[in-house]
């Protein structure tokens, strides 16, 4: 049985709007790790917010994910589930970038340091492998086409065995959410293969 | 969740017309006696009788606390393990909250799934093969427990700030004031007014008002320890009970939910009037008097 305040926190968080469902992993000690909000909302991101002011009062490190069921609902789809990007932080102090996945509700997280562009691909390549999966690929290159705004990251992977290389492209103000992107786009079919076994 | 052709299956007749809403309280009663009158029909059931366990569960939580959220998860465990099942989900309506899903174990409903299963309520098995009647059953249970705990949470609760009422508030303090006549424990109670509150909303709307008193209640959430109660007890008046504190430790706690208003850029300002016990009194009601006295000698004016 869930403690008591584990119910009011989860009570809280469905009070939200739009809010349909609640999963939680623990760690050992009980406390939530990750707290998981699957809505229907127009403003997901509103609703994260919100999760994550209340997240701060009962379990501060608990990391907080949102999952949009808004189109899913919509369309009804059947196919598979994605690997969805939820957050990624640049530290230009020091060049660390953390990246977060998830994927049916778990979360996983990676990080690297070298900036943004190969910093915030590394991470990509570090969160999808937190994920569980298998990437027998390595970063290669990370450029981006102009250093003006709003242009194209290209991201190149090596395979590990002979098979051919992988590129991704993604544009976007920021470049580590283009190099995520770009990551994740080199990476797409590849990873929707996987997806299913997970 | 996903059955052998890949569909998730749904214990109920999805065809059944959803029930009419009731009022909030008409709800619960009308929970209860729909259990009631299914359960009857249960004992002369020969497969799938439902009632003794389902009955039995939840007046043994009753016996040890109260039906809540964490009751429907105990009840979607024991569901499975009864019916070997590997995945339930139940989906019930609330009139404040809508749609709500619960899923074994507490895990996550992805996207896609919620998409599957669609917005109709009842309880998806994973293998489908329990009877219509015990999975509403289930499903009643569920929805019963989780009105339960909307009710209780919101007769404690202000339903702007989602810190204490006045009423949780008042009991808080009998608690304290009776633990601090009888063992001496001090603590402190706090009594907070926000300033030219009135003026906030006239010029700047309802709304900017209520945004900032809940700035202003998360901020005191913020603040307060655990064991502390914080309280919304009127209007733009906010209460703070400070247990083993005897006074000097009012300042302190001042500065941080100054601090907390800071950091979302809150320039609320507000005055604040303290009272301790046993110092001050163990009286409750003389606790209150002096902390009101002392705050509005700092407001400048006295009470009416």
């Amino acid at each position: 049985m869930i403690s008591r305040t584990e119910e009011d926190f989860e009570l809280e968080l469905r009070s939200l709007p739009g809010v349909l469902n609640i999963g939680t992993s623990h760690l050992e000690n009980g406390d939530i790790d990750v707290v998981t909000l699957v809505v229907n909302s127009k403003d997901p991101a509103a609703t994260r917010s919100a999760a994550t002011q209340i997240a701060s009062l009962y379990f501060p490190s608990a990391a907080v994910v949102v999952e949009d069921a808004n189109h899913a609902l919509a369309s009804q789809r059947r196919d598979s589930p994605r690997v969805m990007l939820v957050g990624a932080d640049y530290d230009a102090t020091d060049g660390a970038c953390v990246v977060k996945l998830s994927f049916s509700g778990r979360l996983g997280v990676g990080r690297a340091g070298s900036g943004p562009l190969i910093g915030g691909a590394e991470a990509t390549l570090a969160a999808l492998r937190d994920l569980g999966y298998d990437i027998p690929y390595s970063l290669m290159t990370v450029s981006n086409v102009t250093n003006g705004r709003d242009w194209p990251v290209i991201v190149t992977l090596r395979s590990h065995s002979n098979d051919a290389d992988r590129f991704g492209i993604a544009r976007n103000d920021d470049d580590m959410i283009g190099a995520v992107k770009a990551t994740l786009n080199s990476l797409n079919r590849f990873v929707s293969t996987l997806e299913g076994r997970l | 969740m996903i059955s052998n052709n890949g569909v998730v299956t749904n214990a109920t007749d999805s065809k059944v017309a959803p029930e009419p809403r009731p009022e909030p309280l008409a709800e619960i009663g009308a929970t209860v006696t729909s259990l009631r009158s299914v359960m009857p029909q249960s004992t002369v059931t020969s497969a799938g009788s439902y009632e003794p366990w389902l009955f039995q569960m939840m007046m043994t939580e009753l016996s040890q606390r109260e039906l809540g959220v964490g009751f429907i998860y105990a009840v979607l465990e024991f569901f499975a393990q009864r019916h070997g099942l590997t995945d339930v989900i139940v989906v019930l309506t609330h009139d404040s909250f809508g749609l709500q899903m619960f899923r074994l174990g507490g895990a996550v409903i992805a996207p896609d799934t919620v998409a599957r299963i669609g917005t109709e309520p009842g309880v998806y098995c994973e293998p489908d093969h329990v009877s219509q009647i015990e999975g509403d059953a289930l499903r009643t249970a569920a929805t019963l427990s989780f009105s339960l705990h909307v009710a209780r949470f919101s007769a404690a609760h202000d339903p702007l700030t989602n810190i204490a009422n006045r009423r949780s508030f008042d009991e808080s303090l009998e608690v304290a004031a009776a633990r601090s006549a009888r063992y001496g424990w001090s603590f402190t109670v706090l009594l907070l007014d926000l300033n030219d509150f009135k003026i906030v909303n006239d010029h700047s709307g309802h709304q900017y008002g209520d945004a900032i008193l809940r700035q202003f209640g998360f901020a005191l959430r913020q603040t307060v320890r655990q064991g502390d109660t914080a309280a919304r007890i009127g209007g733009d008046e906010f209460a703070v009970i400070l247990s083993n504190a005897e006074g000097h430790e009012s300042a302190g706690f001042t500065e941080r939910l100054r601090g907390h208003l800071a950091s979302v850029g809150n320039s609320v300002d507000f005055a604040v009037g303290a009272a301790s016990s046993p110092r001050d009194s163990t009286d409750p009601a003389d606790l209150l008097r002096i902390a009101d006295g002392r705050l509005y000698e700092k407001k400048g004016a006295r009470p009416q």
